[in-house]
C-alpha cells in the first residue's frame, strides 16, 4: 500500500460534504509536497509524512464537530448540503415524485414553493457542473431558504401536505 | 484554554492565528491554489511555519464559511487546483490584524528603549 492510498485512506474520516470539495485538493498537494520532500532527504520525508498523517488524524474529529455545531445556511457558503441534494444516481423524476403526485392536491402557494426548491437544486447543478461555485453557493442558499419556505408552508397547512 | 482575556478592537477583530494570518497574508499577493499556498506560507515565515493539508484545508473552509476568502475560477482550474483569493471583508481584517501587531510591536520597543535608558 503506498503513502497516497493511506492518504485517501486517513481521508474517509472526514465528513462526506468536505470530501467532495477538498479532496482532490488535498490529494494533489500532498502529492506535490510529497515529492518536493522525499527530493530533500529520508529524514525531512520522514518527518513530511509524520507531520500529515497526523494532521490528518487530528484535523478529522475538528471537522465533525464543526460539521455538528455550525448551521447549515452558514456551512453552505463553503460546502453543498449533500442531505439536500438529490442523491446521484436517483432520476430527478423519481425524486420530485412524491411533490408531483400531490401536486394535484395542494395549494397553489405549496406548488409554487416545491418549483422554487426544484429550479434552485438545478441551477445549484449546473453551476456545480461548470465549476461557477460562487454561483452554486449563491443557489445553496437560495435553495436552503426555498426548502425552509416550503417546510413553513407545509406545517400551516398541516401534516397532509 | 487561554487565561487572557482580549478586548476586541480595531473594528471587533479578533486576534488571528498564525495559519490563517499566513494565509491571508499570502492571499495577499494574489490569488492561489493549496499546494502554492503551503510553499509560499514556508517561504513567508522563513521555513518556520509549514502547514499541513489538513490545517491547511481546515483553515480555508471556515476563511469560506467567514467570506474571508473566496474560490476563485482561473482559465486553467481543474478540480485538484482551486484557486482561492481574498475578499474584501478578508483583506480588512488582515489590515486590522497587521495595524493591532505593528501597534503591539511600537509598544513593546518603547518599553526596551525606556529599560535601555
Amino acid at each position: 500500500m503506498n503513502l497516497k492510498a493511506v492518504y485517501r485512506a486517513l481521508l474517509r474520516l472526514f465528513p462526506e460534504d468536505y470530501r467532495s470539495f477538498f479532496e482532490a485538493e488535498m490529494l494533489d498537494a500532498f502529492g506535490r509536497a510529497s515529492e518536493e520532500q522525499r527530493a530533500r532527504g529520508l529524514i525531512a520525508y520522514g518527518r513530511f509524512v509524520c507531520t500529515e498523517l497526523a494532521g490528518l488524524v487530528l484535523s478529522a474529529p475538528l471537522e465533525w464537530i464543526a460539521k455538528t455545531t455550525t448551521s447549515s445556511s452558514i456551512r453552505a457558503r463553503s460546502l453543498p448540503d449533500l442531505r439536500l441534494m438529490r442523491p446521484a444516481g436517483v432520476p430527478r423524476e423519481v425524486w420530485f415524485a412524491s411533490a408531483r403526485t400531490m401536486s394535484a392536491a395542494v395549494p397553489d402557494e405549496i406548488a409554487e414553493a416545491e418549483r422554487r426548491v426544484e429550479f434552485c437544486l438545478r441551477r445549484m447543478e449546473c453551476a456545480i457542473a461548470t465549476h461557477d461555485f460562487q454561483g452554486a453557493r449563491f443557489y445553496s442558499n437560495e435553495d436552503l431558504k426555498a426548502r425552509e419556505n416550503l417546510r413553513l408552508l407545509r406545517a400551516k397547512r398541516g401534516p397532509s401536505q | 484554554m487561554r487565561h487572557v482575556e482580549e478586548r476586541q478592537e480595531l473594528g471587533g477583530a479578533k486576534p488571528l492565528t498564525e495559519p490563517v494570518l499566513l494565509i491571508l497574508a499570502s492571499l495577499a499577493a494574489g490569488p492561489c491554489h493549496g499546494y502554492a499556498l503551503m510553499k509560499d506560507i514556508e517561504g513567508l515565515s522563513n521555513g518556520r511555519v509549514r502547514v499541513s493539508t489538513g490545517t491547511l484545508y481546515g483553515a480555508l473552509r471556515r476563511l469560506l464559511e467567514d467570506q474571508w476568502i473566496e474560490r476563485f475560477d482561473q482559465q486553467d482550474t481543474s478540480r485538484e487546483k482551486q484557486a482561492y483569493r481574498l475578499t474584501m471583508a478578508g483583506r480588512r481584517q488582515l489590515e486590522c490584524e497587521v495595524e493591532r501587531m505593528k501597534q503591539l510591536t511600537r509598544a513593546a520597543s518603547a518599553r526596551l528603549r525606556t529599560k535601555e535608558a
